[in-house]
């Protein structure tokens, strides 16, 4: 066996090893995931858009002060986007509490 | 070191498709064991074809001509710079390389992802492997770069003169890192596909990749352009050849792309078209290739070897169709509850650039492909020529550039139509002004001429329009915060990167738009053949032919130098060194222009021919305005730089969101 041929081997085997230890150790976690928690889900979702709306607030407001938008729509804007914030806002305390409660849920 | 890169090819396959297969396997049976062992699938493909795409380098680096590939792309006498390029010379190595990237890619996105969301991870690093395994599978069976040839030759054949230039050493791997980089982004759309995770967290994973993979891609037509401009000889940048088209198509939907996808982090809407233009970008880097090898269409840029167009075919139904279904299955979770709050809105101007983008890809495709359809349909190849082209993207180019302008003056979700007129008084002004002091100035014979003037008039109001926000924010923050013009200024590009970096790079359009104008309606050329001593005038430029020099160069190149003098208003202004190149071994001599470039215009001198008595055919191009174009695209890259420079806000948000849900919810939290 030639010496390329031996480093060949070499690296078939420390590959096969490197891939293969966490198939035949032993792991203290079985799954590599736990299953969906619509709650937790939803939470994610909700933290984002809480975000997306603060910035669409201040958004609009640099939009009315550069004069891009006039004070009646601007208010009307404003005022849908406080009462989609207030919504979320309320969603996630709700959230919050249920988690806090103890309610029931599937723990990810 | 041969056998090394050639088996370490082979291992780079197995191992790629074992952690496709194991990847998706721990994703289905949610087996952590299976995970962990794909999990180290990328670094060893990785590694793999870095080890072979060493061993090339050294084939290229020490000569070794017993490659086949080494022997037709490189030669004892070739510069090391250009060894070092001829690996991605012909299309055995720019699959190696175009692997090596993707390769490199796979493993960042591998080091940054490999601990986040695990409902997707495991099926975005699938699709990559996947995509590797197919470009691997080529290299292995089909194109292998290290193919020998029994009895080794004493020299090569040695790289085609015409990439030997520098800009034919950045211009490959440049534009590859755009292709490439459009995989990541791909993959984790079909991923949040498989896994139905499909809020707005892949696009946010991926944001920058996609910035990334559009600066490369941009910059990347670029270098091509400069190449073409400074190596072809033709006296022109963009000739609408189906290679520069296959390379244009997906910088036009990935640019639609990253418009787009601002609507669905603001609303929340738009999930299928943002997933359509992403698959249908990626679709396009596929289409690039087959292009560039299938042999189907003839170009100057297409490899001499082209022979694998029907594995991209048959890879891109493949990926067609299986994004097609998968958002077909995946159109109930797709749905948004939002809706435009105005038709008057910077998000339905975002759609009207969507549109018109897409409406330029298409046309172009249209005229890339319609050489395939002819023949199929009547047995003749007709080629669709550039009036096909400017005929219908010059129009649809112009609406886009007034979009531009119109962008930043429109408000976000509904525009007030009294103020959008106040807003638009300044920039419309502007425009009004230079209509009226260009129109007596400016030609307006023919069509292209007129629709310079229009691009010139557009270009003022878009810059007026872009450096109107820049003013109004500075000056608002001085107001504020009591700091100087360009504190203020600096402050708040910087407060907000992603909004001040577009603009930035907006400015570089319309430099480019007012390059492409310029140069193409108002150049013009001349041909003489000339006696030594001769001169000849064009634009105000008196060029007279000098002498003629002979110079060998090295064992294999001889280069015939032209001197001519160029004088104007009576005084010598710059001495240009035409030249005509012959290389040992080659049938056609290349043509090295030289430029002299201003900002008004260029003068561009050919040596098209010479004689035994010393007399030469000079060419000589007046192009207005050429280096607007490079100029724009240099401001581009630095308003993508500040666009995609880390916002600290912006992780400290990210962060604030990943410890309130571990506070709630107490496990690994995954963004």
């Amino acid at each position: 066996m030639g010496f390329i041929h031996f480093l060949e081997l070499i690296l078939i085997v420390a590959i096969l090893l490197v891939i293969g230890i966490p198939l035949f150790g032993k792991l203290k976690l079985k799954k590599l995931v736990e299953p969906v928690d619509p709650a937790i889900d939803e939470f994610k979702h909700l933290l984002v858009r809480k975000e997306e709306t603060l910035i669409s607030i201040k958004e609009l407001e640099f939009d009315f002060n550069t004069e891009k938008i006039s004070e009646p729509d601007y208010k009307e804007l404003l005022h849908r986007l406080e009462t989609e914030a207030t919504g979320i806002l309320e969603h996630l305390d709700q959230l919050e509490q249920e988690s806090k409660k103890g309610k029931p849920h599937k723990s990810h | 070191m041969n056998d090394i890169g050639e088996f370490t090819l082979l291992v780079a396959l197995a191992t790629a498709i074992y952690g496709c297969i194991a990847y998706v396997m721990s994703a289905r049976g949610n087996r952590i064991d299976l995970y962990l062992s794909a999990d180290k699938t990328p670094f060893i493909v990785w590694a793999c074809i870095t080890i072979s795409s060493i061993c090339l380098w050294r084939a290229f680096l020490t000569d070794d001509f017993s490659l086949q590939y080494v022997w037709a792309y490189s030669n004892r006498e070739l510069d090391t710079f250009y060894k070092v390029s001829s690996f991605w010379g012909g299309q055995k190595g720019s699959l190696l390389f175009w692997t090596l990237l993707l390769s490199t890619y796979m493993l960042v996105v591998y080091f940054q992802n490999r601990s986040k969301n695990l409902r997707v991870v495991p099926y975005a690093m699938a699709v990559m492997l996947v995509i590797v395994v197919f470009f691997l599978f080529l290299i292995n069976f089909s194109t292998n770069p290290f193919e020998r040839i029994p009895l080794p030759p004493e020299d090569g054949r040695g790289l085609n003169p015409l990439l030997q230039n520098y800009w034919m050493v950045i211009h490959p791997p440049t534009l590859y890192l755009g292709y490439v980089g459009f995989t990541v982004p791909f993959a984790f759309a079909v991923a949040a596909l498989i896994s139905k995770d499909l809020d707005d967290g892949w696009i946010r994973m991926t944001r920058k990749w996609t910035l990334i993979s559009w600066f490369f891609l941009c910059m990347g037509n670029l270098f091509g352009a400069s190449w073409a401009y400074v190596e072809l000889g033709w006296g022109g940048y963009w000739a609408w050849d189906p290679v520069e088209n296959a390379a244009f198509m997906p910088l036009l939907i990935a640019t639609a792309f990253l418009h787009s996808v601002m609507i669905q982090e603001k609303k929340d809407m738009m999930k299928v078209w943002n997933m359509s233009l992403i698959l249908l970008t990626f679709a396009m880097t596929i289409f690039g290739t087959f292009i560039t090898r299938s042999g189907l269409i003839q170009s100057v840029h297409t490899f001499d070897e082209a022979t694998l167009g029907y594995y991209f075919l048959a890879f891109l139904f493949v990926i067609i169709a299986a994004c097609a279904a998968l958002i077909i299955a995946r159109l109930p979770l797709l749905k948004s509850a939002n809706e435009l709050d105005s038709f008057l809105s910077r998000e339905s101007s975002f759609l009207f650039n969507n549109l018109l983008l897409l409406g330029i890809a298409f046309a172009t495709f249209w005229g890339t492909i319609f050489p395939i359809i002819s023949e199929a349909v009547r047995g003749v190849k007709i080629t669709v020529g550039p009036p096909f082209y400017n005929q219908v993207n010059v129009p649809i180019g112009l609406a886009l550039l007034a979009l531009i302008g119109i962008g930043p003056v429109i408000a976000w979700r509904r525009a007030t139509f009294s103020n959008l007129k106040k807003n638009f008084l300044k920039p419309v002004l502007a425009g009004l002004v230079a209509a009226i002091a260009l129109f007596p100035v400016i030609p307006l014979g023919n069509r292209a001429e007129i629709y310079t003037y229009i691009t010139f008039v557009l270009c003022v109001f878009v810059l007026v329009s872009i450096l109107t926000e820049f003013y109004k924010v500075t000056v608002s923050r001085m107001g504020l915060h009591e700091e100087s013009v360009v504190g203020a200024l600096a402050t708040a590009t910087w407060r907000n990167k992603r909004r001040y970096g577009g603009y930035i790079v907006h400015i570089g359009m319309v430099l480019i738009f007012a390059g492409i104008a310029g140069s193409q309606a108002y150049g013009t050329h001349t041909e003489k053949h000339l006696q030594l001593g001769e001169s000849f005038e064009i634009r105000g430029y008196t060029i007279t032919y000098e002498k003629l020099v002979a110079v060998e160069a090295t064992s294999i190149k001889t280069r015939i130098i032209a001197q001519l003098a160029v004088e104007r208003d009576g005084k010598r202004y710059w001495t240009g060194h035409p030249e005509k190149e012959f290389y040992k071994g080659q049938n056609q001599p290349v043509s090295e222009v030289d430029v002299l470039s201003t900002w008004k215009e260029d003068l561009y001198m050919i040596l098209a021919d010479f004689r035994e008595d010393e007399s030469a055919t000079i060419k000589v191009y007046v192009n207005p305005m050429v280096s607007w174009i490079w100029t724009g695209g240099w401001i581009i890259a630095f308003g993508t730089m500040i666009s995609m420079w880390p916002d600290r806000l912006e992780q400290r948000r990210r962060l604030d969101r990943v410890r309130k849900q571990e506070q709630l919810f107490p496990s690994p939290a995954q963004e």
